[in-house]
Order: structure tokens, then C-alpha cells, then sequence
């Protein structure tokens, strides 16, 4: 009876969970990575679902029938009741089995179709078609994007903003980002300070700013909407206060938000650090120099500490 | 029974008691190597790690180096200590108690002047602590080994007192390598001492080819 | 060597009796001894003196007069403070009179005497009382550090605090908790019952377990110093260039990760040799309780991890006062690096908090099940699993951090298998449950409310676990919710089954069950009301450790906040409850009011000072609940009412 009102309840729940839970489940679907997300997400849902009803059933039948208030002969230990090989194998079995299914499923959805949308660090093991041509375009800084192609999206965090540049577009740097509709973005997530997190919720991306660092992450656009971006990797006292929000545009309206941009911060732009991939701001900067300026050679002790007793 | 008096306790159970403690000597020595062996390899993964990211190219400075024979005074005291710990339990299951408790006491003056030396290294590194990687290992390094020297001579001093006070406490020939329960428990515990000085000059012999000739 | 059951009736003296004179003048009770009152003073003119070293050493170097800050003095100020407290506890009169030859040849007797409870004590009951005591402590200053937290995130744009309050406080509440945590179990009620239920007499090294107690506490002072010195803002898990840039109050949080790692190693330590050289003869592998079990293996995860922690602190502390650059990336160190090693540390400290719980839910239910523990061997294989395998999974912390993305679905697969050998706990508890004659007192219902709670939190552990999942509930609510079902409704709810189970054997008076099923159902109710909408919380995209959120998230979140008040209320229920039924109404507990088969409720109560009159013989397996006809599980030795054995 158990097993029956289990298997019952679990392809209800199941049936329920996908129709009416699943489609809006997060990240939710305005781009292929995000859908592919949540496909992964229900997937999971499915799994989780019959293990929950299954162990909470069993607990609700140990409250409600194994209870000492029902009377009844008392249990018998001895060793029928310490080991019950089938019960034992097979949950073993399930449970690897339920386990290596899913950790292969998620290694495929990491890669296969429209990739996961998580950092991927400086060396991506995988990328979308098209991606790493227009990123070494990109780096040279004399690309510049057309529709259809992906577009190099660099995302720079610091204390605590983000700011964008479009290195095919000149390099301009914005707060603002927008990003065209049915297109491969590459963003290229790097921070100037302490490590942050750039989470674009809706686009299904989240990547670490890591200082020196150019982590990219991959996501592929569908229709036009907006999102929000937010950090989510403290990093310091505001860091509740660092959010944005952008917009998916169709592409004809990003090229001229893009251009116009590019045109009115030409001014700004030119006094901006080339672009790269990382930026190495001083050490000493926000630090009060904390450490001494420049590699001290030949080196003494005193240049570095001062003098050990205070200055009269 | 009151509380004072402590309970009775039967010959065999003292003797079961007596296997007891020195089995936690015995497994609490390795245990102990265990801890070290995790506290190395994080400093062993934290050198091999900022050598192979490189950070804004700054590993090491070409040509900068370590004072290089302090390193090698402080290694070749940390190999005396472990030998001479080696030697003198050798010598004490011989039946040479005096030659441990000498052996003792030099390993004890040999590690003193390795902590000297390791703390006098200190004010004598060509770079500042933040210079590069392997400035930042190296000073790391050389406070975590003033700690480890700390220990090492600790160790070995504590055993070679215990000798005399075996030998004083409990007089007659050879008393250390007596069935008495104080022999014992000290023979258990220099076991467990020199492997632990061999465990650490292993160690330091890695540090010195991380440091002075990788 | 073993010991017969048939033991010969003569007995030899022990220690020989001494008089109050010939006691160590250190344990006497009176003002002139060691006791709490001379740690706090040694402990203060430690800080003075450290302040003062560091002051003398560094008030010139260039980096304090252009920062104005001197974090050597600070440091020193919080090291000698633990070094004065260990010394005016009499922590480190041993290992001193060692070196000069004079240590004291055999233990010193405690005097039973109210103040033994305020010295460094070598009775490890001593001991796990203490310890009750200091993980309250930690747990109520935690919780009320959460309830701040809480009374910020009632609305999303109206600040009760400063945004730097504000991280303040999370940093603490986060790091105070996950300290606390790992000594929750294993200090209490581990130090307390494992030579109660492995039928030893002491513990292996007495003293490294009363020193772990002690520097836990120092410990609670250092890492509370960081608030004084300006609270650090990194959350308990420290990133290191936020760690760099922040202010002194970082030095309290490295220094007490130092100092509260030295005790984890140190009560872990003395815990696992004992429990492998000091069971009872007959006491075999098979045989030990599932409660030994998990302490043994998260004695094993505390003695090993614990040291890339010390490791990983020290670097960061360097950093802070020398100037060497582990985790600058500008002068040839790396910020991941400290990534690298605090979850190298980190995930096995988070089974270090799991394992207990599991261990209680498995010592518990046969109890009250009236059934042997269903797949026993299972369950110590388990415990030894999530153990080892444990080592092998903290990258799944950085995944989205680009961090070796390549070794993502390897992590993936390692996390995923660890869910295997945590399963095995539930096989062991539903299969324990099926058709038993469960008695539902307090303890059970604690324990069934752990099998509610972990199963929520291990499912959504799986979410984690996976990639493409993790790129939306990474540094979210999500996570939070997570690991609070994990720690506090696994860890928590088992230390409260645990509390209620064993404080009648630790005290000798019962807790009231009324007001502890008060106690039960609002810590149920709430804590589920609390946490479970987080989920939804951070689904919908509220990151951690924020101080602002989305205006349409304010009634998940006001609902959470209302219910982690009154969550609040339950700890005072059961604050009161402690007060009320150990001092103000206390009953007599009977010597064994589960009917327990346990080898801890068979020696006297309240337990000698040697536990056992005569070393116990195992001569059975643990759970033999249903066989009427079954043997003792352990010969004691002694006839009841008697004091010899004449079998």
C-alpha cells in the first residue's frame, strides 16, 4: 500500500510540478542559457520531488501507525530486524545509481546546447560558436560588431559598481548595459579591487570579478526584456547596494544606443587605460600605502619598516 | 568510594590501563605526524601555487635568493636533532641510557641554535616580505619553522628529563628498560618523539630544495 | 591482553588517598589557586603587555605611521591575551614543569567542590559541562546577532543600521555560529559520553582536552575583540583582497580562526586516540556505538582539516602584520589562494557539523524504537564515507569563480557522490522506524525533526551541487537556506535531542517535558517558517549579505523575519526551561529514564569519578532492543547493590 500511494503520489507530484511549477522555475527564459538552466533545474525538481514525498510518507507512517499509543505486540529485534539485504542493496543501488545519472546529466548540460552561463575563467574549456574569433577580434580593439555576430560585452566591478565596455565599439565605457536581442554575448568579468560576483539573474549568467582576472561567461539572447545585475560575492560594505539593472534590445535599437554611446563618450573615452582584458590599478591606491612603492632593490629593512622607533 | 581516594582497580585492569596509554602515545605520535602533514602541505600547495600562477609575474625576482648558508646551518640542525634522537634510542635499547641522555641534551642545544638562526634569518632576507611569491613563502615559511623548531627541541628535551627522572625516580640497573610502568610510558613516548623528528627533517629537507635549489 | 568477565575479587589500592593539603595548591578551592578569576586577570595583563611589544616594535615602521594603523600590536595584544588566559587557567602548568623534569607524576584529583567547574579541569565530565555552558554561550550571542540581522532585512530601503553595522554584524553572527558549531557535539556531549559508552575510565591525554575547552573560550573573546576593533566585513569566509583592504577587526577573525582551530585540533585529537586505544575489552569495531562512530570519524575531519585552516589563517595574519603578499595578486601572491585553502578546510568542517547529528539520530532511535539499529555496518560506513570523501570536494564553492573550470564536473561528481554515503543515514533511520513502537518523548521528536529537516537541506544540496543550477542559486538566499537546514536543522535539532537525552545522566535531574514540548514545536514550526521561505528568497534572486533587496521580495522576507523572532522566543523557552528544571524545580531523573541498553546509563549516577567501578566487558552488540532473552551488552563487574563481584 505504501509503495502503491508513493508511486501514485510521486507521478502526481511530478505531473503537478512540471506543468505548473516548472515553467517559472528561475532563471526563467528570455535567454537559451537561462532556459537551459531551468531545464536543469526541473529536471532536478523531478528527481527531488518523489525522494521528498517518499521519505516524508515514511515518517508520516512511523508517526502515524509504528507508534508506541497503537498498542499491538512489541517489535522483535534479532537479525531480521538489523539487516534486510534487499532493502539495503537496492537502496544503494538507486541512490549511485539516481546520483551518477545526475552529475552526468549536469556535466552535459554544462557544455551541450546553449552551455551553462557560468564563469568559465580566462581559458574557457568550452564556448559557443563563433565566441573566441570575436573575442581576439575584440582584443585587438579595432573590431567592430555587426548583427549576428557575438557580441564582447566587458564587465568591470569595482566598489561598488559595475561599469561595461564594449571593445567593438571603440572601447566606450558605460553603467549602463544594454545587449542585442537573439545574439551570443561574451562577457568578460574581471574587477579592479576585491573579488565581486556578476550575476545578470535573468540572463541565466553569473561569473566572479576577480581582480587580475578575466573570467568569461557565455550566453546566447532570445527576445528583447530587461534584466537585473547584481553581485553576489560580498564584497564590502555596499556590496547590498551594488545592483543595475540592463536591457535586451532588439539589435537594430542596441547598434544605435551602441553607436550613439560610442559617439558621446568619445571625449571620456580617450583618456581611458587601452583596453585589456584585466587592469592592474595600484596596490597602493585604496590601500594608503600599505605596502612600500615599487620592487625596493637593492632592499634594507628600514625603507620598508621605517626606522623602528617613532620619529621624534 | 570517595572521590579522593580514586577507585580500586585490579592488576589487570592497571595493566589494560597501562596498554591504553601507551597506545594513545603510540597512535596520538602518528596522529600527530598526520596534523603536521596537513599543516606542510598547505604551505607545500601554497608555494606550488603562487609558482605556477605567477601573479603579475612576480614568482620570484631572477637571481634572488634566500641567505643561503643560514638556510643550510638551519636544515643541517634540524638533521642533527633528528639523528641524534635516532642515535640515542638506539643507544637506550642497547642498554646505553647515559648515551641518550647525552645525545639528548645536544640535540637540545643543537635545536636552540637552530631556532637562533632561523629567528636571526629573519633580519637577514635581500628582500622585503611582500617583494614576491617567493619572499612571501619564504618569511612565511621561516616563522611557521620557528614554531616547528619550538616543538622539535621541546619534545626532545622533555624526553631526555624524563630519562634522569626515570633513572633518579626509580634507581636500580638500567631502569628505563625496566617493565615498570614510568619505563614504559617513556619508552612509548621516545618512539613516538624520534619518529616525529624524522618526519620533520624529511620535511625541512623539501623546504630546502623548494627554497634553494628549485 | 583482555580482561575476563570472571575478574578476581581481590583488588589493589589506587592512587592513594590524599588529603586537601597534598592537593595541588592550583586546584584548591578558595581565592589563591587557578581558577576563571586569574585567567581573566593573567588575560588582561597579556593584552596590555602584547600592546605594548607591538607598540615598541612597530610604532615606526612605514606602513603603520601611513596607515595609522599598527596591526602588530594588535595582534600581539590578542596573542599574548590567550597565552595570559591559558596561563592564568593553568592550561600551560604542565608542559612547563615538564621541561624542568617536576611534572606532577600522576594526575591531580579534582576536589569536589562547586568551583571545579571554573578551573582547568581533567575529568572530562567536568569537562563536557563546561562545555555545555561555553556552546550556549556561543549560541546565544550568535542567535542574537541573527535576530539583528533579521530586524535589517525587514524592509528592503529602511535601515536599521549603518550598511558597515550591517556586514558587521553578519560577519560575526556567520563566523561566531560556524565556530560554535564545530564544537557543538563533539564538545559536550562527545568529551562527555564517548568513555562513558566505550567503557574507559579517562581519556587518553585529559589535559589536551581540557586545553581545548579553554582556548575554545579564548577563542569567543578574540573573535568578539574583532568589534572593538571595527568588525571585520568579509563573512565568515573571509575572500582575500576584501580581507586585505579591511581593518584591524580582520586580525580578530584570523587570529580567532587561529586560536579556535588550535582547540578543534586538540579536542579532536585527545577525542580519536581515545576512542582507538580506550574501549572496554570486547569492545570490537563491530560493536562500538553509532554515537562513537560519528565522533570518530569527525574526530578524524577536526584532527586533519583543521591544520589548512591554521595554515591558511597564519598566511593572512602575515599578510596583516609583516607584510609578506600570500593573497595579493599585485606582489606575486593570489587571492584564490586563500580560496583554495579555507575550503579545503571548509567543506570538511561542514561534515564536521553534520557527522554528530547523525550520530545522535542513530543513537536515539533504537532507543526509542525498541528496535536494534537497522544496518548498523551501513551506517559506520557512511560516517566514514562522508568523511573521506569530504577531502575531496571544495571546489564546489567556486564554481562561477573561475577557479580550474575545467575541473568543474569532477567536483560536481565528487559532491553528488557524497550524497551516497549521507543516504546511507537514512536507510539506517527508516529502516530502524519500520514497524516499531516508537515512543514519541522529546528526544525522538527532535530526532524525527532532524530527518524532516536534513532531508530538505541535503535535496537542495543536490540543486547545489549541480553546474548549471548553481549559476542561479550560487551566493544566494538559496545557499543560506541551504546550509542553515543542514547545520541548524540537522546539527541543532540533534544537539537538542542530545541535550534532552543526556542532561538527566550529566546532571541528574530530568528536563521538564512540557515546556520542552513547547520548546520542540516553536523551534520546528519556526525554524521551517523561517528558512523555507528563503529558498523562494533566493530563487528569486536576492544575493547574501545584503542590506537592500528587491521591494517586491519585502513579504518573504518580513514573513522570514517575524518568524526568526519568534524562532528567537523558542531559544528562550528553552533557555527557561534549562533554568527551570536544573536549578529553580529540579526533579530526579531516574538512573535510566529511556530505558536505554546504553553502556552510560549502566554506571552509577551521578558517574564516579573513574566511570566505572571496575572496567566494563563488552560482551554483545549495542542494539539488542526486542530480544528479551538477549545478554547485558557489557559485564560491569559489580554486582548491583554490592560493591564486589561474587558470580
Amino acid at each position: 500500500m505504501f509503495w502503491t500511494a508513493w508511486a501514485i503520489l510521486s507521478v502526481v507530484g511530478d505531473i503537478v510540478v512540471w506543468v505548473f511549477v516548472g515553467p517559472h522555475t528561475p532563471p526563467g527564459a528570455l535567454t537559451e542559457t537561462a532556459k537551459s538552466d531551468q531545464f536543469d533545474f526541473n529536471v532536478l525538481l523531478m528527481f527531488a520531488v518523489p525522494v521528498l514525498i517518499g521519505v516524508w510518507m515514511w515518517l508520516a507512517f512511523a508517526i502515524r501507525f509504528w507508534n508506541v499509543k497503537r498498542g499491538g505486540p512489541d517489535p522483535v529485534g534479532g537479525e531480521a530486524a538489523r539487516n534486510n539485504k534487499v532493502a539495503q542493496v537496492s537502496w544503494i543501488g538507486i541512490t549511485s545509481f539516481v546520483v551518477l545519472f545526475l552529475a552526468g546529466f549536469g556535466t552535459w548540460a554544462l557544455v551541450v546546447d546553449h552551455g551553462s552561463g557560468g564563469g568559465e575563467g580566462p581559458n574557457p574549456v568550452w564556448s559557443p560558436a563563433g565566441a573566441v574569433k570575436a573575442e581576439t577580434a575584440a582584443a585587438t580593439g579595432n573590431s567592430s560588431w555587426k548583427v549576428g555576430e557575438p557580441l564582447v560585452v566587458q564587465v568591470i566591478a569595482q566598489q561598488w559598481r559595475f561599469t561595461y565596455r564594449y571593445p567593438q565599439f571603440g572601447g566606450f565605457e558605460s553603467q549602463q548595459i544594454n545587449i542585442p536581442a537573439h545574439t551570443t554575448i561574451v562577457f568578460n568579468v574581471t574587477s579592479l579591487d576585491v573579488i565581486h560576483d556578476f550575476w545578470a539573474y535573468q540572463l541565466g549568467v553569473k561569473a566572479d570579478a576577480n581582480p587580475g582576472i578575466n573570467n568569461v561567461a557565455y550566453t546566447e539572447t532570445k527576445g528583447t526584456g530587461s534584466f537585473v545585475v547584481r553581485c553576489a560575492e560580498l564584497c564590502g560594505i555596499w556590496h547590498g547596494g551594488m545592483f543595475n539593472y540592463g536591457k535586451v534590445l532588439s539589435q537594430s535599437a542596441f547598434q544605435n544606443w551602441a553607436s550613439s554611446t560610442e559617439a558621446a563618450n568619445a571625449q571620456n573615452t580617450k583618456f581611458l587605460p587601452a583596453f585589456s582584458w584585466t587592469y592592474y590599478p595600484s596596490a597602493n591606491g585604496a590601500g594608503g600605502g600599505y605596502y612600500p612603492a615599487g620592487n625596493l632593490t637593492p632592499y634594507s629593512p628600514s625603507e620598508t619598516y621605517g626606522s623602528a622607533t617613532p620619529a621624534s | 568510594m570517595s572521590e579522593l581516594t580514586g577507585s580500586r582497580i585490579s592488576p589487570e585492569e592497571r595493566e589494560y590501563e597501562l596498554r591504553a596509554q601507551i597506545g594513545s602515545i603510540w597512535s596520538g605520535g602518528r596522529l600527530f605526524i598526520g596534523i603536521y602533514t596537513f599543516a606542510i602541505a598547505s604551505l607545500v600547495f601554497t608555494y606550488f601555487y603562487l609558482r605556477s600562477t605567477n601573479s603579475a609575474s612576480l614568482w620570484r625576482t631572477p637571481g634572488e635568493t634566500a641567505p643561503v648558508a643560514m638556510g643550510y646551518a638551519i636544515w643541517i640542525c634540524t638533521l642533527l636533532v633528528a639523528f641524534l634522537a635516532n642515535y640515542g634510542r638506539r643507544r637506550l635499547r642497547a642498554g646505553f641510557a647515559q648515551d641518550f641522555v647525552v645525545a639528548g641534551w645536544t640535540a637540545t642545544g643543537v635545536g636552540l641554535l637552530g631556532l637562533f638562526f632561523q629567528i636571526y634569518i629573519l633580519t637577514q632576507v635581500p628582500f622585503y616580505p611582500g617583494a614576491n611569491g617567493y619572499s612571501s613563502m619564504f618569511i612565511g615559511y621561516s616563522i611557521f619553522n620557528i614554531g616547528t623548531l619550538v616543538v622539535m627541541t621541546y619534545w626532545i628535551e622533555t624526553t631526555t628529563v624524563r630519562a634522569m627522572r626515570v633513572r633518579r625516580e626509580l634507581g636500580g640497573d638500567k631502569p628505563e628498560l625496566s617493565k615498570h610502568e614510568m619505563a614504559q610510558l617513556f619508552r612509548a613516548d621516545v618512539a613516538s618523539m624520534v619518529y616525529f623528528q624524522g618526519f620533520i627533517a624529511v620535511a625541512a629537507t623539501l623546504f630546502l630544495a623548494m627554497f634553494y635549489w628549485m | 591482553m583482555t580482561i575476563s568477565a570472571e575478574r578476581p575479587v581481590d583488588v589493589v589500592a589506587g592512587a592513594p588517598s590524599l588529603p586537601v593539603s597534598k592537593v595541588s595548591w592550583t586546584q584548591r578551592p578558595g581565592w589563591v589557586s587557578q581558577h576563571l578569576g586569574t585567567a581573566v586577570v593573567m588575560g588582561f595583563l597579556g593584552y596590555v603587555f602584547g600592546h605594548w611589544l607591538g607598540n615598541y616594535i612597530a610604532s615606526g615602521y612605514t606602513y603603520v605611521q601611513n596607515t595609522g594603523q599598527n596591526n602588530i600590536a594588535d595582534t600581539l595584544a590578542l596573542a599574548f591575551m590567550v597565552l595570559g588566559w591559558l596561563l592564568g587557567i593553568g592550561a600551560l602548568n604542565y608542559p612547563l614543569l615538564k621541561i624542568v623534569g617536576r611534572e606532577p607524576a600522576e594526575e591531580e584529583i579534582p576536589i569536589k567542590h562547586w568551583s571545579r567547574f571554573f578551573r582547568f579541569s581533567l575529568d572530562h565530565k567536568v569537562v563536557g559541562l563546561q562545555y555545555v555552558v561555553g556552546v550556549l554561550l556561543f549560541m546565544f550571542t550568535g542567535g542574537l546577532l541573527a535576530m539583528a540581522v533579521r530586524a535589517e532585512l525587514l524592509s528592503p530601503t529602511f535601515h536599521l543600521f549603518s550598511a558597515d553595522t550591517y556586514i558587521k554584524i553578519v560577519s560575526e553572527h556567520g563566523t561566531v555560529m560556524m565556530m560554535m558549531a564545530t564544537s557543538i557535539i563533539v564538545g559536550p556531549l562527545g568529551n562527555y559520553f564517548v568513555p562513558l559508552m566505550i567503557g574507559a575510565r579517562r581519556m587518553a591525554f585529559p589535559r589536551i582536552e581540557a586545553f581545548s575547552f579553554w582556548i575554545f573560550t579564548a577563542g569567543y573573546m578574540v573573535i568578539f575583540a574583532a568589534l572593538p576593533y571595527g568588525g571585520f566585513p568579509t563573512g565568515w569566509t573571509g575572500y582575500a583582497p576584501l580581507q586585505t583592504q579591511a581593518g584591524p577587526g580582520m586580525i580578530g577573525y584570523l587570529l580567532g580562526f587561529a586560536v579556535i582551530g588550535t582547540g578543534m585540533i586538540a579536542s579532536g585529537f585527545n577525542i580519536g586516540v581515545t576512542i582507538i586505544n580506550y574501549r572496554a575489552p570486547g569492545l570490537t569495531w563491530n560493536r562500538i556505538p553509532v554515537f562513537v562512530w560519528s565522533i570518530l570519524a569527525t574526530a578524524s575531519l577536526l584532527t586533519l582539516a583543521t591544520p589548512v585552516l591554521f595554515v591558511g589563517g597564519f598566511l593572512g595574519l602575515l599578510d596583516k602584520t609583516v607584510q609578506t603578499a600570500f593573497y595579493v595578486n599585485e606582489h606575486g601572491g593570489s587571492a584564490y589562494l586563500w580560496q583554495n585553502l579555507f575550503w579545503f578546510f571548509g567543506h570538511p568542517e561542514v561534515y564536521i557539523m553534520a557527522l554528530p547529528g547523525f550520530g545522535i539520530a542513530g543513537e536515539l532511535l533504537p532507543v526509542f524504537t525498541r528496535k536494534p539499529l537497522f544496518a548498523y555496518k551501513v551506517s559506520a560506513a557512511g560516517m566514514m564515507g562522508v568523511a573521506l570523501l569530504s577531502f575531496f570536494v571544495w571546489q564546489h564553492h567556486l564554481f562561477q569563480s573561475g577557479i580550474n573550470p575545467d575541473m568543474r564536473p569532477l567536483f560536481m561528481l565528487t559532491t553528488e557522490l557524497i550524497s551516497i554515503p549521507t543516504g546511507f543515514i537514512y536507510l539506517v533511520g527508516l529502516g530502524t522506524m519500520y514497524k516499531a513502537k516508537i515512543r514519541f518523548r522529546l528526544p525522538m521528536m527532535f530526532v524525527m525533526a532532524l530527518f524532516f529537516n536534513f532531508l530538505i537541506g541535503g535535496v537542495t544540496g543536490v540543486f547545489l551541487s549541480d553546474v548549471p543550477v548553481n549559476v542561479t542559486v550560487h551566493g544566494g538566499f538559496f545557499v543560506l537556506a541551504h546550509f542553515h537546514y543542514t547545520i541548524m536543522g540537522g546539527l541543532l535539532f540533534a544537539f537538542m535531542a542530545g541535550l534532552y537525552y543526556w542532561l538527566p545522566k550529566m546532571t541528574g535531574r530530568m528536563m521538564n517535558e512540557k515546556i520542552g514540548k513547547w520548546h520542540f514545536w516553536t523551534m520546528f514550526i519556526f525554524f521551517n517558517l523561517t528558512f523555507f521561505p528563503m529558498f523562494f528568497i533566493g530563487l528569486l534572486g536576492q544575493p547574501r549579505r545584503v542590506f537592500e533587496y528587491a521591494s517586491n521580495l519585502q513579504g518573504l522576507n518580513d514573513f522570514a523575519s517575524i518568524s526568526a523572532f519568534l524562532l528567537g522566543v523558542s531559544f528562550i523557552i528553552f533557555a527557561f526551561n534549562l533554568a527551570w528544571s536544573m536549578w529553580i524545580n529540579p526533579v530526579k531523573a531516574p538512573a535510566n529514564p529511556w530505558d536505554s541498553l546504553g553502556l552510560e546509563w549502566q554506571t552509577a549516577s551521578p558517574v564516579p569519578h573513574d566511570n566505572f567501578e571496575r572496567i566494563p566487558v563488552i560482551m554483545t552488540d549495542p542494539y539488542r532492543y526486542g530480544e528479551p532473552d538477549a545478554p547485558a551488552f557489557a559485564d560491569l563487574g559489580v554486582a548491583v547493590g554490592s560493591n564486589s563481584h561474587e558470580a
